[in-house]
């Protein structure tokens, strides 16, 4: 009996010790990016494994006024939020409507359909990317808003709809049936029952098609060419690689500020997340 | 009736049917037409049909066979530690006597909370020779500082690990969630029956584990064959082009020396290459129905 119990001691801190490496390891390049951040960093070879642990008499917050006020900071923010939550608001609203459709719906060609989906996921966005530009430069889109949101909202919607079909699959028919006995027509059936119970996975369709597009780097440097449609993350290329002389506390400030709301959002819908992950990863 | 159905059916699909036609298929028809043509910076306005011409050139210059490899390099070398290890953390949090399993889980999934292109600048810092965190950490333990991205297998290293940084968290949810699915029972009829824990994990966790870990291994060597920002961001393919995968030299040529033709030619060769693998996968795992 005693050494069954020295076992499972042996087990338990064996496993503590795995996961607080892990953690340590997910962990500190956000720590090192936040402490950066707030450093004051002459020279760049001057960071040292000391400055890991910052005294308060050392922070500061000069990174952050450089980014906000020597750089057009807001401009880029805006065109980032305005591209973001156009693309969110499309992707989900057109995901919503196929997976309706792919799940509730009898109609031919429906399977050929989904399988169609998925092979699509085998293709590089490189095949797309220049045929995209020759289109949008006949339909003059090159350097405006719509180019852009038209392109990241597709590529959402399309897994969208997939994933969302995976998940209305698993709510029971009865819920619709019923508010239609009631006297609810069809679509009225669909938004009002079906909507607010798929709402994990439209969570889940709304952040990454808005993540998407405010992390996206290839389209936006392929089809923006003026500096005043510019988004976070032109400017953050510019920073940290055109630009080589950026200090980097500044590139640290700058990461803070375009991916902490993120992280927030992301942290504060894990449950809606983890659950829609988990579904896409495995519906054996 | 039927009728009717299907039409109100083919309304819902619209917006999709209307996305898959003009932003995929559309593209994807007319990049298989570039690559037939020599459409490229010396012939922008004026292209022709030169047949397999494109094909040839990349057959012949040697580098299809050398990028290859190195995307088979990437993306086994990159899945098979994520997978192990998102495996290994889900088997340790599933444990039941595991005291504080929920803190351990919200603080590995800051890697995944965080966007991804930012993480991976912020690791290019971290690999940096002079100024980078990881040569400091080094130094600690007396090793000199490293030029990470100037050796080949220096740079597989860095990117490679980067990416399980990456993509690690994904990986235990998926399987934690999988784990959590295999009905107690069966363990506990395996634990009175007498059955070691190394008996009870290869007869009752690997087979109930197998299609989930075919159909996440599938999708993400799929996700990892064409995952552009890690090797465009910390190495451009470098050293020379010995960390290039398709994906990667496709945008190259295409951005950098304005080859579209060639571009696209590598893209279409990726994508069949990709399919050819992926379809093999799903028939050999028996997932093929998961997926419908």
């Amino acid at each position: 009996m005693n050494s069954y119990r020295l076992m499972k001691y042996i087990r338990l801190l064996i496993s503590h010790l795995i996961l607080i490496a892990f953690v340590l390891f997910a962990v500190f390049p956000i720590y090192y990016v936040l402490i950066t951040s707030f450093s004051e960093v002459p020279t760049l070879a001057s960071i040292s494994i000391s400055s890991l642990i910052p005294r308060p008499s050392t922070l500061t917050l000069s990174a952050y006024y450089y980014i906000l006020f020597k750089n057009p900071f807001f401009l880029w923010l805006r065109n980032s939020l305005i591209l973001g939550v156009s693309s969110m608001l499309i992707a989900t609203a057109a995901a919503f409507l196929g997976a309706v459709a792919l799940s509730r719906i009898n109609m031919p060609g429906k399977s050929a359909l989904i399988y169609m989906i998925y092979v699509l996921t085998f293709f590089p966005f490189t095949v797309t990317v220049i045929p995209l530009y020759l289109m949008f430069a006949q339909l003059h889109l090159i350097n405006t808003y719509y180019g852009l949101i038209i392109a990241y909202s597709g590529g959402s919607s399309i897994f969208g709809a997939y994933l969302g079909k995976i998940f209305i699959d698993s709510i029971p028919r009865e819920f619709e049936e019923a508010a239609m006995i009631d006297g609810l027509g069809r679509f009225s059936a669909f938004t009002r029952i079906l909507l607010p119970m798929s709402g994990p996975v439209l969570a889940f369709v709304a952040l990454t098609s808005f993540i998407g597009a405010y992390t996206d780097y290839v389209l936006a440097s392929a089809f923006i060419t003026s500096g005043k449609l510019w988004t976070l993350t032109l400017g953050m290329y510019y920073l940290a690689v055109t630009n080589r002389t950026t200090l980097y506390n500044v590139f640290a400030a700058f990461a803070v500020l375009m991916g902490l709301p993120i992280f927030i959002l992301f942290m504060a819908l894990q449950k809606f997340l983890l659950r829609a992950y988990s579904l896409g990863g495995l519906k054996a | 009736m039927a009728k009717k159905e299907t039409i109100i059916g083919f309304l819902y699909l619209l917006p999709v049917i209307a996305i898959i036609l003009f932003l995929t298929l559309y593209p994807i028809g007319y990049a298989v037409y570039i690559s037939f043509t020599n459409f490229n910076l010396y012939h922008f306005f004026h292209y022709s049909w030169v047949g397999l011409m494109n094909y040839v050139t990349i057959i012949k210059s040697g580098t299809l066979s050398n990028i290859f490899l190195q995307t088979i390099i990437w993306t086994v070398g990159s899945l098979v530690p994520m997978m192990a290890t998102g495996f290994l953390l889900a088997l340790v949090l599933n444990q039941r006597d595991l005291w504080g399993k929920n803190i351990y889980m919200t603080l590995m999934l800051f890697p995944w909370a965080f966007p991804s292109f930012i993480t991976i600048l912020v690791w290019s810092g971290m690999w940096n020779y002079e100024y980078g965190i990881v040569n400091k950490f080094l130094g600690l333990i007396g090793i000199k500082p490293i030029f990470w991205f100037n050796y080949v297998p220096t740079s597989w290293a860095a990117l490679i690990l980067t990416n399980l940084w990456l993509s690690f968290p994904y990986f235990t949810v998926v399987f934690t969630s999988a784990l959590q699915g295999i009905p107690r029972e069966l363990y506990e009829t395996a634990y009175v029956d007498g059955a070691s824990m190394f008996r009870r994990f290869t007869s009752i966790t690997l087979p109930q584990m197998k299609n989930a870990l075919s159909f996440v291994g599938i999708s993400s060597f799929i996700f990892t064959w064409n995952n552009f920002y890690p090797i465009y961001l910390l190495t451009g393919g470098g050293p020379g082009t010995a960390t290039e995968i398709f994906v990667v030299y496709a945008y190259q040529e295409a951005f950098s020396y304005n080859l579209f033709n060639i571009a696209a030619a590598y893209s279409i060769v990726d994508t069949i290459i990709l399919a050819a693998f992926a379809l093999l996968m799903l028939r050999l795992s028996g997932i093929m129905k998961v997926i419908t």
